[in-house]
């Protein structure tokens, strides 16, 4: 009898201790970060090795994005013309922001300047992109005066130019790997005002020759685009002068680097009638049937022709004239 | 009847222990498992960039926080989970273009609130802002639509970009008794979108919890730079900076004092307002918005320039401003303004297809 009771107070004993230590493994389930007593050091640890690695990968990004990347996609080879106006920077900045999501690019920016700017030079240098820093000034007479309307003069003529010099001697000079891999390049020219979606540079990346896509409030219209039939270009859908060879607007198309490399003498006239530049630099490349369609045939619309306005600076020009303007060693 | 007896005891023993075991070991391990491996996989993560930090030490202009990173982890990283060697392989090429970058628990979050309505350049404008965004951590973007329902453009793009976000919409009344389109004059753009996604935050967030969080009023228009964002994120109350091009100057920026406290605005148009500062000059702290559950902008009877002070002077004093941008010296923020696209061919009826959205 003793020795029943014993084992059935053992058993009883033993099966209370079980249930309270499911209990409490059961509540420790039921709360989170419960182990702070026993992982603080660890928490601690993991806490401060997370902020140091955020704090390095953000420089890493900002640093060699372009340099990280899946070696065989073609590269796109990005010509900004530039100059200086109170918006500069800031255009140049957002431009910096999408490029920097784009694998390969190269960025070659061209000022209109007689020397490079510092405010450039600082700028490309700290943005985390590839790039090359040209420049070329425009001739006075070519240039737009203060009170002169947009369209009076072609903008950014000669910078292009420049930009495709460069490449033709970067080309020439290339061999071996290098060389092949630029054939596979491509060129787009895209101004600092407008605004291009992550997904054009995609599109464009594999051009055999030259490709083309809609182009968003341009034209005096919402949209101008290439009109695709059978998967070719028949015609443009424009606005104004549809006659022109090839009437579209500089950001709606990217020409293959072979293309330019193989004709030396293609470049942008600055004395082409208005709005003929495009087609000025186009008719020398390609016809109207080579044209690849792009954008999924031509009926979205990935890049839009914005414009900036000038910021209104009377009160900093009445201050101006009384010696009081604002510090003009602070870089806007 | 022994056997019986014999066999419930047993389940009994056994049961509880074999529940126990299970469901500890699923539970307890693996957040040590966890612990380890993220550890390592810090640790291995530390240990490459510092590498690659200084081939391009010579291109960053900055001051010398980079030798800082660089030297640290290396050599400390022995210190950090020295168990076992259970490192685990990290592709970077895939975090490179993961866009936006990983959620990180440490970080606070910043809550930008957009107001946005429907006109030509807005797809275009929200999309260079996305691309703006997606390079921020911890980026939460508030977009409210000013319009009676959220628009088909905004749900599509916002998804698209791989964002968190939340996609709101309220209409301003529009006083129709004025011919046309034009808006009730008397409530400034955008109030009524600000207040409505103060009012969300307020809901969704309660005071009590730790997420630590900034609230920034970031319009549509306008050119964010990424340092911005970092300089935001320390804000205890509310911070300030300058901003380029608003008042008819080249910037905009409040007067910071030689002990770094905010005693006035330098400002030509009406210096004497409160907070005579940009909706994009100033960063709330999330805190503090639940804390004033009372704060919001004024709707009516604001006199132009005078929004912003209307809902900071119910938050914060002057004393409390924490000036931002290397004691408001740097421009960080420039209040653009896009043209507005001439359309003159496309006429009456409408030239180009409406289908294609633009």
């Amino acid at each position: 009898m003793r020795v029943r009771l014993k084992l059935k107070t053992v058993f009883v004993f033993y099966f209370m201790v079980s249930l309270l230590g499911l209990m409490y493994a059961l509540m420790q389930l039921g709360q989170r970060c419960d182990c702070r007593d026993h992982g603080v050091s660890k928490d601690q640890q993991i806490s401060q090795l997370r902020g140091e690695l955020q704090k390095l990968q953000e420089h890493i990004k900002t640093s060699e994005l372009s340099k990280i990347s899946k070696p065989d996609v073609p590269a796109i080879y990005v010509i900004t013309p530039t100059y200086a106006r109170l918006v500069q920077k800031a255009e140049l900045s957002r431009l910096s922001h999408t490029f920097l999501h784009v694998p390969r690019l190269h960025w070659i920016v061209v000022e209109d300047a007689a020397q490079p700017t510092p405010l450039v030079t600082d700028f490309l240098a700290a943005s985390g992109l590839t790039y090359t820093h040209l420049h070329k000034l425009t001739p006075k007479d070519k240039k737009l005066q203060e009170n002169d309307p947009s369209w009076l003069k072609p903008r950014g003529v000669e910078q292009r130019n420049e930009g495709l010099r460069w490449l033709r001697e970067m080309g020439a000079a290339a061999e071996g790997k290098e060389a092949a891999a630029l054939e596979e390049a491509v060129v787009y020219f895209a101004d600092d005002d407008n605004t291009y979606s992550l997904q054009l540079f995609e599109e464009m990346r594999y051009t055999h020759r030259v490709s083309v896509w809609p182009v968003g409030l341009v034209g005096g219209m919402k949209f101008e685009s290439p009109v695709v039939q059978d998967g070719r270009v028949v015609r443009f859908h424009t606005g104004w002068r549809p006659n022109r060879p090839f009437p579209m607007d500089m950001a709606g198309f990217a020409v293959s680097l072979r293309l330019i490399l193989s004709n030396p003498e293609a470049c942008f006239d600055g004395d082409a009638q208005m709005g003929f530049l495009e087609s000025s630099f186009l008719q020398h490349l390609v016809t109207m049937d080579d044209l690849e369609p792009k954008a999924d045939l031509c009926t979205k619309v990935l890049v839009w022709h914005t414009r900036t306005e000038k910021p209104k600076m009377k009160r900093e020009d009445a201050l101006q004239k009384q010696g009081l303007g604002s510090d003009p060693d602070v870089e806007v | 009847m022994p056997k019986r007896r014999d066999i419930l005891a047993i389940v009994l023993i056994v049961l509880p222990w074999t529940l126990l075991i299970t469901v500890w070991h699923q539970s307890a391990i693996a957040p040590l498992l966890a612990i380890r491996k993220v550890c390592h996989h810090l640790v291995k993560e530390i240990l490459i960039i510092p590498e690659r930090l200084t081939i391009h030490r010579q291109r960053l202009a900055d001051d010398g926080t980079e030798a800082r990173h660089e030297a640290g982890p290396a050599t400390d990283s022995k210190e950090y989970c020295s168990q076992d060697k259970d490192i685990v392989e990290v592709v970077r090429t895939e975090y490179v273009y993961t866009r936006p970058p990983p959620w990180s628990d440490v970080l606070p979050t910043i809550h930008v609130i957009t107001p946005t309505y429907s006109r030509p350049v807005q797809k275009a404008e929200l999309t260079r802002l996305a691309n703006t965004f997606l390079h921020v951590p911890n980026l939460h973007w508030i977009l409210v639509e000013d319009s009676q329902r959220r628009t088909p453009l905004v749900t599509r793009l916002l998804r698209e970009t791989g964002l968190n976000y939340t996609h709101l919409n309220v209409e301003t009344p529009r006083n129709y008794k004025l011919r046309g389109d034009t808006r009730d004059p008397r409530i400034p753009r955008g109030t009524m979108q600000r207040n409505l996604a103060l009012r969300w935050l307020r809901e969704t967030f309660s005071s009590n919890s730790s997420q630590a969080g900034i609230v920034y009023f970031a319009d549509d228009d306008n050119t964010y730079s990424l340092e911005l964002f970092e300089e935001m994120r320390s804000t205890r109350k509310v911070s300030v900076w300058p901003v380029a091009f608003v008042g008819g100057l080249r910037y905009e920026s409040p007067k910071v004092n030689a002990a770094g406290k905010v005693y006035g605005w330098k400002t030509v148009f009406d210096p004497h307002r409160p907070f005579a500062i940009d909706m994009a000059g100033f960063a709330i702290n999330l805190r503090l918005i639940l804390l004033k559950p009372q704060a919001y902008f004024k709707l009516r009877g604001v006199k132009g320039g005078y929004q912003e002070s209307s809902l900071l002077r119910e938050l914060v004093t002057l004393n409390d401003l924490e000036p931002k941008a290397a004691n408001c010296t740097k421009i960080l923020v420039w209040h653009t303004r896009t043209e507005k696209p001439v359309l003159v061919n496309e006429g009456k009826k409408g030239f180009t297809d409406p289908n294609v959205e633009i």
